[in-house]
Parts: structure tokens; sequence; C-alpha cells
């Protein structure tokens, strides 16, 4: 029984659970933050994003190893 | 819901209740959004093809790499390098479009241009107040390449209509465009060309031996055999951090694509090319934002007072400036 889908489908699944995670948390504090003061959206808006990007980033890591396992 | 019922003069605003099953109160907007899902999810079933038994297996056909359309010498020319090539024409025709037809008051496509440059013009001059207008053309540059790179892979016949090429011996269908951001050696020459950026801004804003002293000497400098290897390492991630989030979001998303393409027929990838044309404009703006950060965090020793001595007037002359370069 050949293994390699589950591994790759693993390999994303499990790496999604962190970023999730992380993405909410970060998201809600945003949401929170701009309810309190909405005049901050734009001082918010580029840490926001980078802050978004870099926990995404792992979700990525997880996705090219699970491309890898089942691509090479 | 009930006590609705009860007292109905209570909520004017709120749309009567056509029926109610049990203790729902059925809404005419809530039946009409009933009825066009249904709708919708019918012609979906109805249009979708047959499973055929045979070709069920091999659902969508997915390369990791770029495939080879023909040779140039020795330079073998791969479907993502027609994508960049086509993200280039578009690009270099616009800024020939801007550059001859451009007005004080913008018009429709001209204030479209500009948006990039003002929004990204503005973050910058916020983190770069003194050295702006020497880091402002690079990061748009990689900003506009990036969106456009992305947003190929959106045109309809990208990744559909293809041509058989023979790939390690067999018979394959190799599509006529990759979008450039799905192949690897795109996002990874950014990276580099970003990674040169920002080494080469720390060591003009430092001096040379400002930032080997910062790359390689810890604060406490016994610390040094333990911090610098540490150092070193995150230095160099970024280009594969960089490289790789470019790469994944983008082939991810041509994958989405194909899936929803091939699983579903009308109404459904419509919805998901929406989402994609997000994605691929926050992905540009992340990777010009991250090599932005870059060179900010390369910039920002200790040592950087040399040109400060602007004032505020100089601010102003520079925010003629960028008037000027975007008109």
């Amino acid at each position: 029984m050949d293994l390699t889908p589950l591994a790759a489908g693993l390999a994303i699944g499990l790496g999604a659970l962190g970023p999730g995670i992380g993405l909410g948390l970060g998201v809600s504090k945003a949401m929170e933050a701009l309810g309190r003061n909405p005049e901050a959206s734009g001082a918010l808006f580029v840490p926001y994003v980078l802050g978004l990007a870099l926990t995404e980033a792992v979700a990525i890591y997880a996705l090219v190893i699970g491309l890898l396992i089942l691509f090479t | 819901m009930s006590d609705e019922a009860a007292e109905p003069g209570q909520h004017p605003t709120q749309s009567k209740p056509l029926f109610q099953i049990g203790p729902v109160a059925v809404s005419k907007m809530l039946a009409a959004a009933v009825v066009v899902l249904a709708g919708l999810l019918a012609l979906a079933v109805w249009l979708t093809p047959a499973e055929s038994e045979e070709h069920s297996e091999s659902l969508i056909h997915v390369a990791i790499k770029g495939e080879a359309l023909f040779h140039l010498g020795p330079i073998a020319v791969t479907n993502s390098m027609i994508g960049t090539l086509i993200a280039t024409v578009v690009l270099a025709s616009l800024a020939f479009w801007a550059s001859r037809n451009s007005a004080v008051v913008p018009g429709r496509l001209q204030g479209f241009l500009e948006f990039p440059l003002d929004f990204l013009g503005g973050v910058i001059k916020a983190q770069h107040p003194t050295r702006w207008r020497a880091i402002l053309p690079a990061i748009i540059t990689i900003f506009l390449l990036v969106l456009v790179a992305n947003y190929v892979g959106l045109l309809p016949g990208v990744g559909t209509i293809g041509v058989n090429v023979v790939e390690d011996g067999h018979e394959a269908v190799a599509p006529l465009i990759r979008p450039a951001s799905a192949d690897l050696n795109f996002t990874l020459a950014l990276a580099l060309i970003a990674f040169v950026l920002f080494v080469s801004w720390g060591i003009r804003a430092n001096g040379l031996r400002g930032y080997l002293k910062e790359t390689f000497v810890a604060n406490p400098p016994y610390m040094t055999p333990l911090m610098t290897p540490i150092h070193i390492v995150s230095e160099l991630s970024r280009i594969i951090s960089l490289s790789m989030r470019l790469f994944g979001n983008i082939f991810a998303g041509e994958i989405l694509l194909a899936v929803m393409l091939a699983l579903t027929f009308a109404v459904v990838p419509a919805l998901f090319l929406g989402l994609e044309a997000i994605f691929g404009a926050v992905q540009a703006l992340v990777f010009a934002l991250l090599t932005l950060t870059y060179i900010t965090l390369a910039t920002a020793g200790h040592g950087g007072g040399h040109d400060e001595p602007h004032d505020t007037h100089a601010h102003d002359a520079d925010d003629v400036a960028l008037r000027a370069a975007a008109h």
C-alpha cells in the first residue's frame, strides 16, 4: 500500500493547525485594536499584513513539504 | 423570534416573515437566498460532466516545475519564462503609456497606476525619511512585477491551453503559459535580488566595517560563538522564506483553481478566481513590504547618523519630487 498521499495530507493538515490558530489570534487582536481605536487603521495595516504573512509562511512551508513528498 | 411574532409592531424596519418553519421565521430575503443557492447548486450538478472511470485517477495534471517548450541553443525556454515575458511586456507598455500620456489631473488609468506608487511611497517615506528616494524604485518595481506576474495566472487560457512536449521519455501536455510566480526559479531570483538589496543597503548605511561587525560580532562579544551562526542562518533563511512564500501561495492557488475546475463546473471556480485575485495582491504587497522591512533592519544600525540633517523643508521638496515622478 502506498502511503505517500497520506503523508502529504498529514504534512499540510497538521502543518496548517498552528498557523491557523496563530492567524486567528493575530486577526482577533487586530480587530480588537481597530474597534478600540478606529483611527489607527492606517498605522496598523502594514504591521498587520506583515505579521499575517510571517505566520502564514509556516503553513506554506508545510505545503511545500507536502508538495515535495507528493511530486518528487 | 417568538416575541417578535407576539408584538408585530415592535420592529418596523425588519422585513415581515413570509411563513414559519417551527420556531424559524423565514423572511423574503432568506427564502430568495435559499432559492438562488439551490438553483446554482442544481446548475453546477447538471453541468458537471459524468465521471469516467479511466480519467478519475488523474483528475488534474500538476507539474511542480516549469516545462521546457523548446530549446534556444543551450537554454531551455520554459512556459514560466513566457509568463514572465508577458508580465514584463504588460508593465513596460503601461510604463510607456504612462510616461507619454500623463496629466496633472490623473485620468482613470493614470489614477489606477498611481495608487501603488502613492501607497507604497507613503510607507517607504514613513520608514526612511532621508533616503526613501533611493529605496522607492526597487520596492515598487518588485511590487509591480510580482503583482502582474501573479495576475498572469488568472488570465483565461493560462494553464489550460497547452502543447505536446516529450518529457522524461513520455509525451505530456505542457501549458503554453505558466504564471511566473508559480515557478520557484522566478521567486528565488527575486528573493536573491532582495537579499543583495538589503545587504548592500546595510553596507551603504553602516559602512563595510560596521556591517560586518553588526553581522558577525554579537553585542556582548563573548556571546559571538553562540549568536553568529544563528544570525547567519536567519539572514540566509530570509531568501528561502521570501521565495517559498510567494511560490507556495501562487502555486497552491493554481492547483486550487485546477481542482475546483475539475470537481465543480459552473459558478464555483469563479469565486476562487476572486479569492486568488486578493491573494495575488496581498502576496505582492507582502514581498515588497518584507523587502522594505529587511532594508530597514539592515540600515537601522547604531551608526546611521550621517545623512540625518535634512529638515522638514527638505521633506516637502521630496514630496514635490514624488509628485513629479508620479506625473
